[in-house]
């Protein structure tokens, strides 16, 4: 593989698979019992995402 | 009296804080290793594929692979943080071989992407090191 192959991923596409990964990450390394680690990887990401796009949308006015 | 309480500690206990440095640097070094001498299977997995993929994506999206030739403190800042990948930082080299395009939004999520794989590789060997010194599991 080489950056010729480069990836072409939307804001959303990146901001979705980078909150997945890390979120992955910190329920694994913080929660022992899987069931833990679900429920955490599954808060987490929710979170991720929401103050993603809540971020999003307080710069909304300042790009116009 | 400090001297006299070092003297005293048991000398397994020394032993234990040089295993656990090795563990830690492991981990540095190849993501996930750490964990892996500790058998910790799935945080071992996962600490590899998710670094990994960071460090894959990040570079195929052209973000910027500091070196450590840098001009200012946030591109020092920048290549300590890519530095946490370990051996993986050698990786994102090779795999850019066009070089970063910051110029598009893709390449600056892909600096992202790298910096927090180091971070993330940093964070994981800590934990690791912590483990193997009985702190936490």
């Amino acid at each position: 593989m080489n950056a010729g192959m480069g990836f072409k991923l939307s804001h959303w596409q990146s901001l979705v698979l980078f909150a997945v990964l890390i979120s992955i990450a910190f329920g694994f390394l913080s929660r022992r019992r899987p069931i833990d680690r679900v429920k955490y990887i599954v808060w987490s990401l929710f979170l991720f995402l929401l103050i993603g796009v809540g971020i999003g949308w307080a710069m909304y006015p300042f790009s116009h | 009296m400090a001297d006299e309480t070092a003297a005293a500690a048991p000398p397994h206990d020394s032993r234990r804080e040089a295993i656990a440095f090795f563990i830690g640097v492991a981990g540095w070094l190849v993501p996930g290793l750490g964990h892996a001498l500790l058998k910790m299977w799935g945080r071992a997995v996962m600490c590899f594929v998710t670094v990994g993929l960071l460090v894959i994506l990040g570079a195929g999206m052209r973000g910027n692979v500091f070196s450590s030739s840098g001009n200012d403190a946030f591109d020092t800042l920048g290549f300590l943080a890519d530095l946490g990948t370990g051996t993986f930082y050698l990786a994102a080299r090779s795999l850019e071989i066009n070089g970063a395009d910051v110029s598009h939004a893709g390449g600056d999520y892909g600096t992202r992407f790298l910096a927090t794989a180091g971070v993330l590789n940093l964070l994981a060997a800590l934990h690791a090191y912590e483990a193997a010194r009985g702190r936490k599991a």
